[in-house]
């Protein structure tokens, strides 16, 4: 089954201001089993990238936060999820673009792996 | 001593005034920051009344003044960024108690008055004048500008501290209440329930672009020259703690906050405090740093017919806050090498750039402008400090830009392009703020 994570960054991934729950560990280990991963966040494209490359993760894409759309329509999955730590600009967004939604202690579990 | 909003007639608000009568007779020497926050910690040691008396320190030091000579001091008590302290919140008492109190606990964490400072920095024995210049940087500075010309102090300092709580921007304070009184919503960034801060100046942004037939894409340029300007401020907010570039696909994919008006067109609320110490053209001569000398100031008091500016206002006060700088200053638009105006909301730096009729622009050519070579190294520099946009909420980058171009103390981000003489700077709104005139020499 294809999967599709997009995880937000401030509040969600360690080296988000404030850090998050998730590690970017976990993102690794994530993408190494084939799911496709990617970051959506309101911080600059080009600083998302930055993040990913100086952790040698790598990611599928990197878009701001209205974009989750244009992520599901470019990428082909059977189950899209956004892992983010805000209602109105991750949850609402999530779930608006079709998304399933996780908050980052729920995402801990990797609860797309069960 | 109690200390009193500055009064009226120290303002210089309406044309027809003349040259100041204390043109090149005031003079800014030191300069001081405090380090930046994105929000205060809880910590007593990281307070923003902390901060205010690190920055003070820094600008004394700066200068090479004793502080026994400081005999005055000016600030803006507001210290919000939009984050008020919840009301039944516990204030915490290890940190009040920290530091010498005032009758109002939160003086010194979230409101800022004179007394506490002078409480707290025990050197500053000899301040027999204080005075607020409430509302921002600019305030302050020509309040303290014009105390210094009319010999109400000989040594000033000046301060504008910011706070910034846990929590989102504007989402506290009456924004949490169940009702607000009359239009009070209406307003711009007034509660949770009205519109966004930047909606009105969205709003005659997308006129302006309507009129003149510009794009909101056309900012691109400036907005990446800005915070490529702020990364070179090793004082500011994203140089210390994020540097990174904003890239014109960075700004181009930025969700809308009040469309035209994008995320990056909005600045960010952070912590920090920052100081300048005034002082005579006389004393200036016998301290450390090279005295810039303020050859004018101006403020501006639009009015509006209605809950928001139109473009036609907007445009009519900077034209006229334009003339009053210059005449003021006894200078013309082609004396300036370079302009610091005011650009939170980023989508009016266009408006104060065109009043200033900055390299002859006239209204509606500066998005044009932005397309040419607007950097530090080129002829025409646009906001060489990079403002709020390049280092967080603060509107006191522009003065300090200013001051340290001219003192040849602004490092990579020293203009190369022009000879760095005569600058201006001020702001906040394009229909109201205060404004001044920095120069290299008196006259």
């Amino acid at each position: 089954m294809a999967i599709l994570i997009s995880f937000d960054i401030d509040g969600t991934l360690e080296v988000g201001d404030p850090p998050g729950v998730l590690t970017m560990e976990l993102v690794r280990k994530t993408q190494e089993a084939g799911i496709i991963v990617g970051s959506c966040s309101d911080r600059p494209i080009s600083g998302q990238r930055a993040i990913w490359e100086k952790h040698g993760i790598a990611y599928d894409f990197a878009v701001s936060k209205h974009q989750l759309s244009d992520v599901k329509a470019k990428f082909e999955a059977d189950v899209y999820y956004h892992i983010g730590d805000r209602e109105d600009l991750d949850k609402q967004y999530a779930l608006a673009a079709g998304f399933e939604f996780f908050w980052p202690d729920e995402a801990v579990s990797e609860p797309w792996l069960k | 001593m109690a200390t009193e909003n500055a009064p009226a007639s120290m303002y210089r608000t309406t044309e027809g005034l003349g040259v100041w009568e204390h043109k090149g007779k005031v003079a800014a020497v030191g300069v001081g920051h405090s380090p930046t926050t994105r929000r205060w910690d809880g910590t007593a040691e990281n307070t923003m009344g902390a901060n205010s008396i690190f920055a003070l320190r820094q600008a004394i030091a700066d200068a090479g003044v004793d502080p026994s000579q400081i005999d005055g001091l000016v600030l803006d008590p507001v210290t919000t960024t939009g984050a008020h302290w919840p009301e039944g919140d516990p204030i915490p008492m290890d940190v009040v108690n920290a530091y010498n109190q005032t009758d109002d606990p939160l003086d010194g964490i979230a409101k800022l008055s004179a007394e506490w400072i002078l409480k707290n920095m025990p050197e500053l024995s000899n301040v027999k004048f204080t005075m607020y210049g409430p509302g921002c940087m600019s305030h302050a500075i020509v309040v303290a500008a014009q105390a210094v010309g009319e010999g109400r102090t000989h040594t000033c300092l000046v301060l504008k501290s910011w706070h910034n709580l846990e929590g989102r921007y504007n989402q506290a304070g009456i924004s949490a209440s169940e009702s607000v009184p009359g239009s009070f919503a209406m307003a711009p960034g007034r509660t949770l329930w009205g519109a966004p801060g930047s909606y009105g100046t969205a709003l005659q942004f997308a006129e302006y672009c309507r009129k003149y037939g510009k794009s909101h894409d056309m900012m691109a340029p400036f907005m990446s020259n800005s915070r490529r300007n702020g990364l070179l401020f090793p004082e500011g907010y994203w140089a210390q703690h994020r540097p990174e570039h904003l890239t014109e696909e960075d700004y181009l994919n930025a969700r809308w906050i009040a469309k035209p008006a994008n995320l990056f067109d909005n600045d960010i609320p952070i912590m920090v405090s920052g100081a300048y110490l005034f002082t005579t053209a006389e004393r200036a001569k016998d301290m450390k740093q090279k005295p810039v000398y303020i050859i004018n100031h101006a403020s501006s008091r639009g009015t509006q017919r209605s809950i928001l500016p139109t473009l036609d206002e907007v445009e009519a006060e900077t034209a006229s806050t334009g003339r009053k700088i210059y005449e003021g200053a006894g200078i013309t638009a082609a004396d300036l090498s370079f302009e610091n105006m005011y650009d939170g909301f980023a989508l009016f730096h266009q408006f104060h750039l065109e009043g200033l009729r900055y390299r002859g622009m006239q209204n509606g050519d500066a998005l044009d402008f932005y397309q040419k070579d607007i950097s530090i190294e080129g002829p025409d520099p646009v906001l060489p400090s990079g403002g709020n946009i390049g280092s967080g909420r603060s509107r006191f980058w522009m003065h300090t830009d200013c001051i340290q171009q001219i003192q040849g103390r602004a490092g990579a981000r020293t203009i190369t392009g022009v000879k760095p003489e005569i600058g201006v700077s001020g702001g906040p709104m394009p229909m109201g703020g205060n404004f001044t005139v920095w120069s290299a020499t008196p006259d």
